[in-house]
């Protein structure tokens, strides 16, 4: 293993990574969890640009950061001031965790470890925006048409849901 | 030469060269922004009717800002007793880091610049909604109803007017094929995209001055409503790092103006071209901060109800109909 920039930036990015998802299960307050799950959005956004894949690494920071913030408004809005969530397992269910999630590390680790990928030459790191579009309008031009007719149906749907709501509100 | 630098090995020198860059960059930011703040001070004066800044550093106040950094960073540091102590220092980091970062893929002249990213315009965006979580997180963490309320109100005018900002750009993008800003600026060699997209600017520039929390805009720090929005609690320098941020971002943002309608670097006319890439950048954004300024002075605020129907049912529909139009133009006569 050569020790490059690369390596050092990689290696950062997975410790905050996965340092935020630690502290996203550990902490007690929603907000400090919210917070934690930012880091961890940014260093997965870090390593797609690693990975040369710079689209995706800006599509996932511009649509995070609004999904977040709504997460996080709702955090704030629909719990209680200063509610900090307790743990109740007991010491056997925690030991039987504990198990559980050594076997399946194990599981990952011997399923890793000797899984070879033929390193095959590719041009996707060129361009990847016009490939990306390339891809989308002409490979998988139904899907893709499909995916926003789905998102307008729910667009459709919720602001019929508000409006619904509104008109019971008036006639009370 | 960046280029080469990025794909040599690790090192110390390499390091050290980072840092020196990215110094120098910073200490010019921060010189940008003590003369910046003192330049609104004195635009709005003149526009008031009254000087502005004339005491310290001679007749034009040029020491009057330093002074005021220098009392910031001269304050007692308070957090609240009731605050939530992580949150409230984190908060600052958090809003002005993302704005430091934009500064990274700009394209000053043809030579200088940080990072030539493919996807330059939309790490722009994306890294720029960033800070709206230093606003929130700041406006939680103070534990004070005046900054809840402001923070809440950046986070639904962040939302509301990224979605026009977007959808702004994308005229342009269609026009010059690319989300390079280089390949944006070289392709206004024929015409700058103010005059082929000026629907798709008037929208970018409203979106920008509410993006930039600016008056019309400046709801979430409302002084005659919320005290003084997100950063109520906020003194010394923590308070000192959220101005920074936005004076940061009028910074960033006026040279993205620059670089994505009015052509960056190149000249207006080829005759012109013997005077530096440097000189007509410069020129040009301070025209921008000077409209940026000039608009903080004469309008008044806008009501909240009024900001959020004016963002979706008048900016969007008319970006939209922008990139339609532009996707028309483009199979038509180019």
């Amino acid at each position: 293993m050569t020790f490059s920039g690369e390596f050092l930036a990689f290696m950062g990015l997975a410790l905050v990574a996965i340092i935020g998802g630690v502290l996203l299960l550990n902490l007690t307050r929603v907000v400090h969890m919210v917070v934690a799950l930012i880091f961890t959005f940014v260093a997965i956004a870090g390593i797609y640009v690693l990975l040369s894949a710079e689209f995706v690494a800006a599509v996932q920071i511009l649509i995070y950061s609004g999904a977040i913030t709504i997460i996080m408004l709702f955090g704030i809005m629909l719990t209680r001031h200063n509610d900090e969530s307790e743990s109740k397992a007991g010491k056997w269910r925690k030991f039987l965790l504990f198990l559980g999630i050594l076997g399946f590390a194990i599981a990952v680790y011997l399923g890793i470890y000797n899984f070879n990928i033929d390193q095959v030459p590719t041009t996707l790191h060129e361009n990847n925006t016009m490939q990306i579009g390339q891809a989308l309008y002409s490979k998988h031009i139904i899907p893709f048409e499909l995916v926003s007719v789905l998102l307008l149906v729910a667009l459709v749907g919720s602001i019929v849901l508000a409006k619904k709501e509104d008109k019971e509100a008036d006639k009370e | 030469m960046v280029q080469d630098l990025l794909h040599s090995s690790p090192g110390l020198a390499n390091f050290a060269i980072f840092f020196l860059l990215g110094v120098v960059l910073l200490l010019v930011v921060l010189g940008f922004v003590t003369y910046g703040i003192l330049a609104e001070r004195k635009v709005m004066g003149y526009m008031q009717l009254r000087h502005g800044p004339n005491q310290l550093g001679g007749n034009w106040g040029l020491l009057q800002t330093v002074a005021d950094v220098l009392k910031l960073l001269l304050k007692e540091d308070i957090i609240p007793k009731l605050a939530d102590r992580p949150l409230f220092i984190l908060a600052p980091v958090i809003a002005f880091a993302p704005s430091f970062m934009v500064l990274a893929t700009i394209p000053f002249t043809d030579k200088f610049q940080f990072a030539d990213i493919g996807v330059g315009l939309l790490y722009y965006i994306a890294v720029s909604g960033l800070t709206t979580f230093g606003a929130l997180l700041g406006g939680w963490g103070s534990n004070n109803k005046y900054a809840l309320l402001g923070g809440a109100r950046a986070a639904a005018q962040m939302i509301s007017y990224e979605i026009p900002l977007v959808m702004s750009v994308l005229g342009v993008i269609l026009l010059s094929g690319s989300l390079n800003l280089n390949d944006i600026v070289h392709a206004q060699k024929g015409g700058w995209f103010i005059l082929l997209q000026p629907i798709g600017f008037i929208v970018f520039f409203i979106a920008s001055v509410a993006e930039l929390n600016r008056t019309p805009f400046d709801l979430p720090e409302a002084e005659s409503e919320l005290v003084a929005g997100f950063h109520v609690e906020y003194s010394g320098f923590r308070f000192a790092f959220f101005m920074l941020a936005e004076y940061v971002y009028l910074f960033a943002m006026s040279a993205l103006i620059t670089v994505v309608f009015l052509g960056g670097w190149l000249p207006p006319f080829a005759f012109l071209g013997f005077i530096p890439g440097a000189v007509w950048f410069s020129l040009k954004f301070c025209v921008v901060i000077f409209v940026y300024l000039w608009l903080r002075s004469t309008l008044p605020r806008f009501r909240v109800d009024r900001l959020m129907e004016f963002g979706w049912k008048v900016l969007l529909p008319v970006a939209l109909g922008n990139i339609f139009l532009t996707a028309l133009i483009k199979s038509l006569f180019f």
